[in-house]
């Protein structure tokens, strides 16, 4: 085979970068609705409520315990089989729901982690001075919590990101789909998935600039 | 103002309190001394329901209930009268020096912001920190810490404050600046209830000392009746204890 | 916190909200396809085509409907035709037994056959009778795999499916050979920059439909798309796609 065809890659650029707003739309759409459903989930696990608790707890061991593809399949193709209402979702829903799900089980995890890890002194300082349960939470351990938990969560949206890419396989043409159908049309998978991978690396380098700066940030009451 | 009958704390079995008694006045200044591991810190922590009393009875002003089935209600408003000081310091470690002061203000007596951070600075100031308002607790030293944590305590005019061994934590350096402010804030009257092994602190400043061991009150009176003339042998034997180390010769012979 | 409890319902109705549109409606046909199947259906430029867009878009201008295309990766498809995304797929699906007790198929509109195709210079593989004991790669859910374990010889063949990609791994070396149809690998060997070749002749027929789920509307829908399909033979316009595609005729037997 030739030396790389560059001047196709530099075509190539343009074209997969218009998928690019929809990869990222559906990690950051994922993200959002994990971080929530997690910090729901990991707030019921450390306060131990009953029922709730083990509720959660299978949910977190079946969403932690099974593959993000059989999900995004179970509830695309599976589910409307059973409960016809479901056939309305479309593919980006569906991958945005099954991304939510997926990452919110290991993200409670990780946050009921740094929930726990946030010294117990700073829970009796806040009650002692008359704080209920929810504004210790809020105002004292979620904030703390978070620079713990901050590191562990940039990994899972990173993560996320590159899972969006699962979506092709329920019709939704986003930046993997794209540079595959290309690739097919040209039959230069190499150069094809060489842009595609520039793209991705490019996006989670930049995301991990932002995170040095967010945990500078949250540390700023912890230096000396 | 207050009181407090036949309090009792167990852990797992044994009594860590056993039935305590105890009246504090308005502007009364107690210090409660006594061997480790006798329950000094847990009446303290119990007063304040960071730790849920077994059987008991508190009247402060008019609140009045059984300790051991207080409602979330009455515990919130014990919490809201009562101040806590910790050991060690207890600062919240993502809030300023100033945030920390106004912090019960803003969210627990809901002032609003402009108001509760007057009052925090005009905290700051008599605590000496003026210029600390915007330093986060990581960046002071341990004497400083405690004096916010001391501000913190303060800030919300709380009945009483309860100090559990503010000094038992602080390097050597550190351990006058704090006890100045505890004495500044005792010849302002503030309500104090001072767990500590600083023997004169208690003789200089308390208006009653309480020697406590095995969860009970075994000796109490004015500092000058406990310290020359201790009744009960328990407590000759903790005065001498405690007392040998220090260099202060009429402390002494006070407790021979 | 008693707030985020609440998030499960919302995350549902958000849900539901934004599928509004998805559901396969009546005035469009809804044709699933891979966008990766050169030269029947893939992409260049951003623009889907290939001979497959070419016939449905003929096929929809008889009907007198519009058409829509679902790309999805080839495992995605019977999926999306199942749970009612799409109303058929056009990716040269082979009729085969299994698939006729499932689905209702349309009258054919490609004949073809299955074509071994080994990496060029390989002269141990001279056709079908030659993969025993050899790795070969089937695209996976295509009916090729069913083909070869019906070969006498077929526990002496090691298959391996993919997703994609099966020509450049035979290219590379990675497997023997593949088996795929001999129209669409005749099209790679001639157009495209990788070093295969044909090993003798197709060893089975293939007839490619249309697929349909088996339903009183799936029935309705198949005859409509089988009248429209026997009009375009007859006028000659479905031979003129395949010429422009391939050079010949290959919608005839």
């Amino acid at each position: 085979m030739n030396l790389l065809d560059v001047p196709y890659m530099l075509e190539l650029v343009p074209i997969l970068l218009r998928y690019l707003p929809l990869t990222l739309g559906m990690a950051a759409a994922g993200m959002v609705l994990a971080l929530s459903l997690a910090a729901g989930l990991a707030v019921i696990r450390v306060l131990r409520l009953p029922v709730l608790n083990i509720a959660t707890l299978l949910f977190i061991s079946f969403f932690r315990g099974t593959p993000l593809l059989v999900q995004l399949f179970l509830f695309y193709y599976g589910l409307p089989q059973v409960m016809s209402v479901l056939t309305t979702i479309n593919g980006i829903t569906a991958t945005v729901m099954g991304l939510t799900l997926h990452f919110s089980a290991y993200m409670a995890e990780s946050i009921r982690a740094a929930i726990v890890g946030v010294d117990r002194s700073q829970t009796e300082a806040a009650l002692s001075i008359g704080m209920t349960q929810g504004q210790l939470m809020r105002r004292i351990v979620l904030p703390q919590a978070t620079r713990i938990a901050v590191p562990t969560l940039m990994n899972y949206f990173i993560d996320m990101i590159k899972a969006t890419s699962l979506a092709f396989t329920l019709g939704v043409t986003e930046l993997m789909g794209a540079t595959q159908k290309e690739a097919a049309g040209s039959f230069l998978y190499f150069e094809a998935f060489i842009v595609a991978a520039v793209i991705y690396w490019a996006v989670v380098e930049l995301l991990a600039w932002c995170q040095r700066r967010l945990e500078h940030r949250l540390n700023k009451a912890y230096r000396r | 103002m207050i009181r407090i009958t036949n309090l009792v704390k167990r852990f797992g079995g044994a009594a860590v309190l056993d039935g305590i008694d105890m009246d504090i006045a308005r502007g009364e200044i107690i210090v409660v001394i006594g061997p480790s591991g006798t329950g000094k810190s847990t009446l303290l922590r119990c007063l304040n329901f960071l730790e849920r009393p077994d059987a008991g009875h508190l009247v402060l002003n008019d609140l009045d209930m059984d300790v051991a089935t207080a409602s979330a209600r009455s515990i919130l408003a014990v919490r809201r009268r009562t101040a806590f000081v910790f050991q060690n310091y207890a600062l919240f470690a993502n809030k300023t020096a100033l945030e920390n002061i106004a912090e019960g203000l803003l969210v627990v007596h809901r002032w609003p912001r402009h108001k509760a951070h007057a009052r925090a600075r005009d905290i700051l100031e008599r605590i000496g920190l003026a210029d600390k308002g915007d330093a986060y607790p990581a960046s002071l030293s341990g004497g400083q810490q405690q004096r916010v944590g001391i501000g913190r305590a303060m800030a919300a005019r709380a009945d009483v404050i309860l100090f559990d061994e503010p000094t038992s934590s602080l390097d050597p350096e550190w351990v006058e600046e704090v006890l100045e402010l505890m004495k500044q804030l005792a010849a302002e009257r503030q309500t104090m209830l001072v767990v500590t092994h600083e023997m004169n602190f208690a003789r200089d400043v308390a208006d009653r000392v309480i020697f406590m061991e095995s969860g009970r009150i075994v000796e109490q009176g004015p500092p000058s009746q406990l310290f020359s003339a201790p009744q009960d042998p328990r407590t000759r034997a903790f005065l001498r204890k405690m007392l040998a180390g220090q260099s202060d010769e009429t402390a002494l012979k006070a407790a021979k | 916190m008693l707030r985020t409890f609440s998030l499960l319902p919302l995350l549902a109705s958000t849900a539901l909200a934004l599928a509004g549109t998805a559901h396969a409606d009546d005035d469009v046909l809804k044709v699933g396809m891979s966008g990766s199947y050169f030269p029947f259906t893939f992409v260049e430029k951003d623009t889907l085509q290939g001979f497959e867009v070419d016939v449905m878009r003929a096929v929809a201008q008889q009907m007198d409907t519009d058409v829509e295309f679902v790309t999805a990766s080839f495992s995605g498809l019977f999926g999306m035709l199942e749970s009612g995304r799409v109303d058929t797929i056009a990716n040269q699906i082979t009729i085969t037994d299994e698939r006729q007790q499932k689905y209702l198929f349309s009258a054919p509109y490609v004949y073809d056959g299955a074509q071994v195709v080994v990496k060029r210079g390989n002269e141990e593989i001279k056709g079908v009778e030659d993969l025993a004991g050899k790795t070969v790669a089937v695209n996976l859910g295509s009916n090729y795999e069913q083909l070869l374990r019906e070969l006498p010889y077929a526990d002496d063949i090691e298959i391996r499916t993919y997703e994609s990609n099966i020509e450049q791994d035979t290219a590379l070396g990675r497997v023997d050979a593949f088996v795929m149809d001999r129209i669409s690998a005749s099209q790679v060997i001639q157009e495209k920059p990788l070093p295969l070749a044909l090993a003798g002749k197709p060893f089975s027929k293939l007839r490619n439909a249309l697929p349909f789920r088996d339903t009183p509307a799936g029935r309705t829908l198949r005859d409509r798309v089988d009248s429209a399909l026997e009009k375009l033979r007859k006028s000659g316009r479905l031979s003129d796609i395949s010429k422009r595609w391939f050079g010949n005729d290959i919608t005839r037997p």
